[in-house]
């Protein structure tokens, strides 16, 4: 059986890499004694993967770890000792059971909702407005590994709509980005879109990034959380 | 920290999680639970410092320990300093953000001479004054311990008092004391707990005494000045290493760090009396655990770090007595949970490559020797006790067993070495690849030979023998490297530079406290990452304090010269010391004691205690 769990990755940790972030898990899967697969050959090496990756200094609440199990388990006692090995910062908050052969969690994502806060107390509803009417948006983002190499994308075509208000002087936006099977963009390319589009200062490195849920479509398009709904709750 | 350390900052600076803490079997205690908080402060960066054993130990320990809170503390790398630096904040423990000046006391550890300017660079950045005279009744203390404490003369400026020696037992007596004299109201400020610590034996306080020199700027002669102190501090040791408590749940870091694996001690000391070697004369003797008691560490730290490699460290495991059937047990008690084994170094015979051999079952990676010198002369200059023949054994044991490379390390610039002995070092890495075409038919075994230039040090046989200069370095290992110019030899060497003021501060004296200072008000920190390093800014704070490089590093030593040091004891004798270095210059070899006759060093006699090991008296 293959075990998935709901993980979060709290404030305390945010600026962990996501190596550093997969490394701590499968150490806290060793130390929780689940009873995991590994793989063949001289270097071994346990069978679990992670839903997305993170970017480094982004608060998540809803991170997925899928664990392949070379012998099944009782879900909840497994998931309270997942819980219980992995260190402050790191909670399990759901976990369900699928079998081995279901499709990897990480191919069934489409999409996440962010609350990106900032220090910013300027009025931009006009700027915001605009972006929602836009048809599209085009970006150059960095392209990871390349310095110099930009990727055009479409901001609009993963994030076609933003919300945002304005409470004790910050400056807080909320809004869902698709994930498909050949990628996603960065919460924070929108912020930098937004600059650029629109002329704005808002001061990018300050921004507080959260992850709030994950999701998937079913058949009929409809939004359905990643786990079953008889995921076991543990908080 | 996120108050301080701000995203924008954290989001700037290379691999953040070095500051940011939370990781699993860190420790933090109640507030209303905590008497006191010692800082095991660090300085180097995080992936250094969390790699460094001692500290894992006396962390875990001192937890243990009623009332006690210990925290870490790591040198920020420069990037994160010149965002401190600019925004005014402080540098802070991982545990509960305390800047340094909150803390009890200060704890560092002194493991290289060259991370010197590093303390004075993290007092500063933590509000701690950097001199000891400037600290006032509530700054903490500031202490140092680790292997360079043997000779701590040159920071005696900036320290309060020093731990000498093994730290489990002597750290929870200080930590005693300390609170004790706090909840007495700290009678008599801060001089009053030096009178107090002073009589632990291991405690050295630098202010206690005075140095005087001669007119020629050697030591005439060091003088107690508080009659409370001893005329010489005898390093504390652990008598017994199946009793003395050891970490079984030590932090497991987010970040890849420099050891990232399971450490597990298999005894202390090494004998074998290398006359370079300084780790040899000052952790006598040898205490050897019991291979039970190792197994059952080994499975509570496997248990409790979820580490799947474990390495067996000491200064030369593959000399523990029950290593092979030790080997073979955790091997197999390990198997099905993919924890791997395996040896940090490698005697130079065929037993340690049929170890090399069985730890490899899980992993596999390259084999490294340690001739140290190339000529057999050379080799007998040093002790090594190991001939040609032995290389070629181990080496066709390993290219037979299917390895195809091999790091062989040296030394250049050892006493009474000539050309001759530097080409001999080609010669063998030669020999030793030629080896590999006997035994496989084949060509392309790759050799890579590493050369380090010889730093003299303290309390070994060499420490009256003047360092190479700068040129007869260089000009040897550009010896070397054109008589390497052979395929698939690959020759390492480092800047000689660095080697030289390694020997100043080795060796050195009070007086080079003011050189510290200077050269870090000049800007030194992190001297032993080449990128920091300035040889210039050195000289230059050298001649702006008056002092002399070659006084220091390049000048032979008298018999009877009174050296900055000995009232700081490893409890080795200084006539055992310059008999080893008569004999280096005649050649001869002596006898490791471990399994034999005493060699006459004085350690066990003058500590009482006693050498433990497994196989005395079989050899």
């Amino acid at each position: 059986m293959k075990l998935r769990m709901q993980i979060t990755k709290d404030r305390d940790i945010r600026f962990i890499s996501h190596l550093e972030y997969v490394r701590t898990i499968e150490r806290a899967i060793r130390r929780a004694k689940l009873p995991a697969a590994y793989s063949e050959g001289f270097n071994p090496h346990l069978k679990f993967s992670l839903a997305s990756a993170l970017g480094v200094g982004v608060v998540s609440y809803t991170e997925f770890v899928e664990i392949e199990l070379a012998e099944p388990v009782e879900i909840e006692a497994a998931a309270r000792a997942l819980d219980k090995a992995l260190p402050r910062g790191i909670r399990v908050l759901a976990a369900d059971a699928v079998a081995n052969n279901t499709a990897a969690l990480m191919a069934e994502a489409a999409g996440a909702s962010y609350v990106v806060t900032l220090p910013y107390d300027k009025d931009i509803s006009e700027a915001v407005a605009n972006y929602n009417d836009a048809v599209e948006l085009l970006f150059k983002k960095a392209a990871p590994k390349r310095k110099e190499k930009f990727k055009e994308i479409d901001v609009k075509f993963y994030i076609p709509e933003i919300a945002v208000e304005l409470k004790d002087g910050k400056t807080i936006f909320s809004f869902e980005c698709k994930i498909t099977p050949t990628g996603s963009m960065k919460a924070v390319d929108l912020l930098n879109a937004l600059n650029e589009a629109y002329a704005l200062e808002l001061p990018i490195e300050m921004a507080d990034i959260e992850r709030h849920t994950l999701y998937k479509f079913t058949k009929r398009g409809k939004k359905v959380p990643m786990l079953n709904k008889d995921a076991v709750k543990l908080q | 920290m996120e108050k301080e350390l701000t995203i924008d900052i954290l989001s700037s600076v290379q691999k953040p999680a070095r500051y940011t803490g939370g990781e699993f079997g860190s420790i933090i205690k109640p507030a209303e639970e905590v008497e006191a908080t010692i800082a095991l402060a660090f300085p180097d960066v995080y992936e250094v410092g969390m790699s460094y054993l001692g500290f894992k130990i006396l962390y875990h320990l001192l937890n243990k320990t009623a009332g006690v809170q210990a925290e870490r503390v790591y040198a920020p790398w420069i990037d994160m300093e010149a965002k401190m630096r600019e925004r005014n904040i402080p540098l802070r423990t991982l545990e509960t953000e305390k800047t340094l000046a909150e803390c009890d006391i200060v704890g560092f550890t002194l493991q290289y001479e060259l991370s010197y300017t590093n303390i004075l660079n993290m007092l500063d950045l933590g509000n701690v004054p950097v001199l000891s005279a400037d600290r006032k009744d509530n700054d903490p203390f500031v202490i140092v311990g680790g292997p360079c404490v043997y000779n701590p003369e040159p920071l005696a400026d900036f320290f309060d008092f020093a731990i000498i020696g093994e730290g489990e037992e002597i750290m929870i007596e200080v930590m005693e004391a300390y609170k004790a004299w706090k909840k007495a109201g700290k009678v008599g400020g801060r001089v009053g707990f030096l009178n107090e610590v002073v009589k632990i034996q291991g405690i050295y306080v630098p202010s206690f005494y005075e140095t005087i020199y001669n007119e020629d700027g050697s030591v005439a002669e060091v003088k107690v000045i508080n009659e409370a102190a001893p005329a010489a501090v005898e390093k504390r040791v652990i008598k017994d290493m199946n009793t003395v408590d050891f970490p079984d749940a030590p932090i497991v870091p987010f970040n890849d760090i420099v050891h990232d694996r399971i450490m597990l001690e298999v005894f202390r000391g090494c004998t074998r009396g290398c006359r370079f070697c300084h780790a040899g004369m000052v952790y006598r003797p040898i205490r050897e655990r019991k291979p039970e008691v190792l197994k059952e560490l080994a499975r509570k730290l496997v248990d409790n770090t979820g580490y799947n490699e474990m390495s067996l460290v000491s200064l030369s495991s593959a000399d523990y007595s029950c290593l092979a059937p030790l080997v073979h047990d955790l091997i197999a008690e390990f198997k099905d949970e993919r924890v791997s084994v395996s040896l940090p170094s490698l005697r130079i015979d065929s037993f340690s490559v049929d170890i090399a051999k069985e730890v490899q079952a899980v992993r596999k990676s390259g084999l490294t020797f340690a001739p140290e010198a190339g000529s057999q002369k050379m080799r007998d200059v040093i002790n090594k006790g190991v001939t040609e023949e032995d290389l070629m054994n181990a080496v066709a044991a390993a290219f037979k067993s299917g390895w195809n490379s091999v790091k062989l390390y040296f030394m250049i610039g050892l006493p009474f070495e000539t050309d001759e002995d530097i080409l001999a070092i080609a010669d063998l890495a030669k020999k030793v690849q030629y080896k590999y075409y006997e035994i496989t038919g084949k060509r392309g075994c790759k050799v890579t030979v590493s050369a380090s230039s010889f730093v003299p040090k303290p309390y070994t046989a060499f420490q009256w023998f003047a360092q190479n200069d700068i040129e007869t370095l260089r000009r040897k290992q550009f010896l070397l490297k054109d008589a390497l110019k052979v395929k698939n030899i690959t020759f390492q060497y480092h800047d000689a530079k660095t080697s030289i003021v390694e020997a100043i501060f080795a060796r050195g004296d009070r007086r080079l406290g003011k050189v510290l200072l200077t050269a870090w008000q000049k800007g030194a920190r992190f001297d032993g990452w080449s990128d920091c390093f300035s040889y210039d800014r050195w000289l230059e704070s050298m001649a702006e304090c008056g002092l002399d490089r070659d006084f220091y590093a390049a000048r032979t030593r008298g018999e009877n010269e009174v050296f900055p040091w000995e009232h700081v004891q490893p409890a080795v004798s200084r006539k055992f010391l310059w008999r080893e270095w008569e004999k280096a210059q005649a050649q001869e070899l002596t006898h490791d004691c471990r399994r034999s006759t005493c060699t006459g060093c004085g350690v066990c006699q003058k500590l009482g205690v006693e050498i433990i090991d497994y196989k005395r008296g079989e050899a």
